[in-house]
């Protein structure tokens, strides 16, 4: 599914990854420690071709998509346009198929009241499940999460864990890389849990 | 009395002229300014570009126009009118200054923005036309009522090239009665009431835009 063989990164003259490899065979949650400042954020950028690798190579077998610290939901759309716009590009679906399917995940997730309400009026729980429910909407088989559990309290982290296990289990069948400083958060979900070292 | 309704009636003529002047160039600077914005935000054709705001920032509006109405026709087979000649030369000089308003609009969306685009798989033409410029156009709105309102009023420097527009017809009148406060206040007032119905127009297309953050 994912398959990093030794790639390098530079930044400013300051060598941030050094020959690091890595690689997911098995649906699952996988996580990523580390340091802050030793490239989390970055190697979670460069999967999804944000970011460019100064050497080695990464495979990626499924779609992803990339689930922001800050979500980055687009301001001037609705929940419901945020999560069905994107979608449209990506399936020859009719209208109304997207549009019932928008809406089950967005049932799912306990948002169904919120759909014609604007990114700015939901509490920042609610954020992340509509960016989950637009990354779900375009098929993303692994979702990159970066840091998803910054700014959650301990409720909306409980709710945050159900969310990840139901769409792992649920018919979408998708996997999550997570990066966090949050241990207890990652060895609580993760299936295996990798190490980001700062380079010698 | 009868003659002020006169003047007025005289002086209204040019308004059309100089609202299809102001109409015209609007489009074309917000078109040509588009293209240049875009073209800099993926560091293309970054030079030219530069150069090219450079020189219309830097010379007067009224050169320019001249330049337009007396130089190019030598090189063309045909003779542009008046009116597009002039269209064009406040285009460039406008699109010089709408490619800085955007280039701003821009810089001040987050990076995170384009990144979630590309992350998201949306086609690059929609992406700029759904998400990216309703974002920055709502950002930039009060420049580009800024703009509009001094666009409207440099139209007036056709008068000098002959154009029958609201600021040459007032010459006309004041030049045949020898009389200019008359003229002078009618004049003015129809400017000022096209700049007063822009800014309404902004108001009511600006509310629509606005979300907030």
């Amino acid at each position: 599914m994912l398959n990093i063989n030794s790639i390098s990164k530079t930044f400013n003259n300051k060598k941030i990854l050094d020959n690091f490899s890595l690689s997911i065979t098995k649906q699952g949650i996988y996580g990523l420690k580390g340091e802050s400042g030793v490239g989390k954020t970055t190697l979670l950028k460069m999967i999804q071709n944000l970011e460019a690798i100064d050497s080695g190579t990464i495979e990626v077998g499924v779609k992803t998509s990339f689930m922001f610290q800050d979500f980055q939901l687009f301001p001037h759309f609705t929940v419901l346009e945020n999560v069905i716009y994107a979608s449209k590009f990506c399936f020859r679906s009719s209208k109304e198929e997207c549009l019932y399917k928008a809406k089950k995940i967005l049932q799912d997730l306990d948002l169904l009241d919120k759909i014609s309400e604007y990114p700015h009026r939901l509490s920042g729980g609610q954020k992340q499940r509509v960016a989950f429910a637009r990354a779900i909407m375009i098929g993303a088989k692994l979702i990159l999460c970066d840091e998803p559990t910054s700014g959650l309290d301990f409720e909306s982290k409980e709710n945050l864990k159900k969310i990840l296990f139901s769409f792992l289990n649920g018919e979408s069948r998708v996997s999550f890389f997570i990066v966090s400083h949050d241990l207890e958060f990652l060895f609580s979900v993760c299936s295996e849990t990798f190490l980001l070292k700062k380079p010698d | 009395m009868e003659s002020i309704i006169e003047t007025a009636f005289f002086i209204g003529k040019g308004v059309w002229l100089t609202l299809s002047l102001f109409v015209m160039s609007f489009i074309l600077s917000w078109f040509l300014g588009s293209i240049m914005a875009i073209s800099l935000h993926y560091k293309k054709m970054i030079k030219p570009i530069k150069i090219f705001i450079s020189i219309f920032r830097g010379t007067p509006l009224i050169l320019q126009l001249s330049f337009f109405y007396f130089v190019i026709p030598r090189f063309l087979f045909f003779r542009p009118s008046l009116f597009w000649a002039s269209s064009f030369a406040l285009a460039l000089n406008g699109s010089a200054y709408v490619t800085e308003i955007l280039r701003s609009g821009l810089e001040s969306l987050p990076i995170g923005q384009f990144e979630a685009i590309k992350s998201l798989y949306i086609p690059r033409f929609y992406a700029w036309k759904d998400l990216i410029l309703p974002q920055v156009i709502r950002n930039v709105f009060p420049s580009i009522t800024n703009y509009s309102v001094a666009l409207i009023k440099e139209t007036s420097l056709i008068s000098i090239l002959g154009g029958m527009d609201i600021t040459r017809l007032f010459q006309v009148i004041s030049a045949r009665d020898f009389t200019y406060f008359v003229p002078l206040c009618i004049a003015g007032s129809y400017y000022y009431i096209l700049v007063i119905l822009i800014e309404f127009f902004s108001d009511k297309i600006g509310k629509k835009f606005y979300v907030e953050h």
